[in-house]
């Protein structure tokens, strides 16, 4: 330690031998006087809380919110708008005719069932005889020319019987003076049915409503009816003769 | 002023102060303290204002924070530390000017404002060139190694009291000093070769 005294003698004693730098003289007036303000301004200073809760420091932020929820309204009032399910007054039903009693419905709804049940006949030989043609095309190519030749006379047969099996399998009674009528009813009017068929809403449903097909016949399809169906009508003439 | 005031030791003073809060006990420890830390600030800053600013900042804590002080260190530690800390961040804060005032002059302007120092103490005390010389040398000495050199070849304080404010065990304190010294010696070869 001595030695490093020794060492730096000279860098010590110059040290040591400058002069004290001493404070101004209005040091303690002015000490005094920052003291003072201090003490004014530490009064004067209010709680984080308490400067939160100052209205002048709230008024940004309120005008941030009040902003926030003017622009919320803005932009919902142009959105679309959905509508109250329950507010929603109910589709007015056109198609249902209001009755004045039961019997005047019972009767109503007979009539309809009526007309109904006919031109569903009409429906299900329409479809018998596509089957049927179907049923005939696969027994031409199963057996050939021979038989082929034979068609002819055993084609109105089969296509009677094809007609008495549709009936069978859908639950029609099977009325052949009914069906024959019907069916050259049917085939003369057969565009007019879609129209005379549209569906009755309101109305009770029967059964055979519930399950049918609705063909469109093509121009070739409609040439082999019409060919079957003038088949169909030599056979009963044929039968009349007979009889 | 009382008497008894005058009478009492620093460490009494700051007690009454913090018991009593007893103005007069703290405008004693300013009279008592004021040159002192005026003189440890300058030799540190090499700046009279600033170092004027940062005692009275010294001054103030002293007073706000009063309760802090524990009698278990001497009040000299405790003030020079507050000092020392202050002046160090004074210190950083005109270096941080000077690097930004000069790279945003740049060397092509060179005309800017120098500050007046005609009527600064520090050029009056340093009338003897040797003073200013010292003065120069010392603030070109490390940071670190200026304080401990300062506080113990010019404040006189002991090493036990120099750990103290700067936080270091004694070895470290000698360490720096020694450094501190070599540089200033080596910084101020030429005068003492003359």
């Amino acid at each position: 330690m001595e030695n490093d005294e020794k060492k730096y003698e000279e860098v010590i004693k110059s040290l040591k031998g400058l002069q004290e730098v001493k404070a101004p003289v209005n040091f303690e007036a002015d000490l005094q006087q920052r003291i003072n303000s201090e003490k004014f301004s530490n009064e004067e200073r209010k709680g984080f809380w308490e400067n939160i809760f100052i209205p002048s420091r709230l008024i940004p932020s309120l005008g941030l919110v009040a902003t926030v929820i003017v622009i919320f309204f803005v932009v919902e009032t142009n959105s679309e708008e959905m509508d109250n399910p329950f507010l929603i007054e109910p589709r007015i039903r056109e198609d249902i005719v209001p009755a004045g009693d039961y019997e005047e419905l019972k009767n109503r709804q007979e009539a309809l069932s009526k007309q109904k049940t006919i031109t569903k006949d009409e429906r299900v030989l329409q479809q018998g005889k596509k089957e049927n043609e179907m049923k005939l095309s696969d027994d031409k190519m199963s057996t050939g020319k021979e038989e082929s030749a034979e068609m002819p006379q055993l084609q109105g047969e089969r296509d009677y019987v094809t007609d008495q099996n549709a009936a069978e399998r859908y639950d029609i009674p099977y009325d052949s003076a009914l069906t024959s009528a019907t069916i050259t009813e049917g085939f003369i009017a057969a565009d007019s049915i879609d129209a005379d068929t549209e569906p009755v809403t309101g109305q009770m449903m029967m059964k055979e409503e519930l399950n049918f097909r609705q063909l469109q016949l093509s121009a070739d399809e409609q040439k082999k009816v019409n060919e079957l169906k003038r088949q169909v009508q030599s056979l009963e003439k044929a039968d009349e003769h007979h009889k | 002023m009382d008497i008894k005031l005058r009478e009492l030791s620093d460490e009494e003073l700051i007690l009454e102060f913090q018991k009593n809060n007893t103005e007069d006990a703290f405008n004693i420890l300013v009279q008592r303290y004021k040159n002192p830390l005026t003189n440890f600030v300058f030799r540190f800053l090499g700046n009279y204002e600033a170092c004027s600013d940062v005692v009275q900042e010294t001054m103030i804590k002293v007073f706000r924070y009063k309760d802090t002080y524990s009698s278990v260190a001497k009040f000299s530690t405790w003030v020079y530390t507050i000092a020392g800390n202050l002046a160090r961040t004074e210190f950083r804060r005109q270096r941080r000017r000077n690097f930004f005032s000069i790279s945003d002059y740049g060397e092509e302007h060179s005309a800017y404002d120098l500050p007046d120092e005609s009527y600064r103490p520090d050029v009056i005390t340093d009338s003897g060139i040797k003073d200013e010389i010292i003065q120069k040398a010392l603030s070109k000495v490390k940071e670190s190694y200026r304080e401990a050199v300062i506080l113990r070849d010019i404040q006189g304080l002991s090493y036990e009291e120099i750990s103290e404010i700067l936080g270091v065990n004694e070895g470290t304190v000698k360490s720096r000093i020694n450094r501190g010294r070599a540089q200033l010696q080596e910084l101020l070869k030429d005068i003492y070769n003359e």
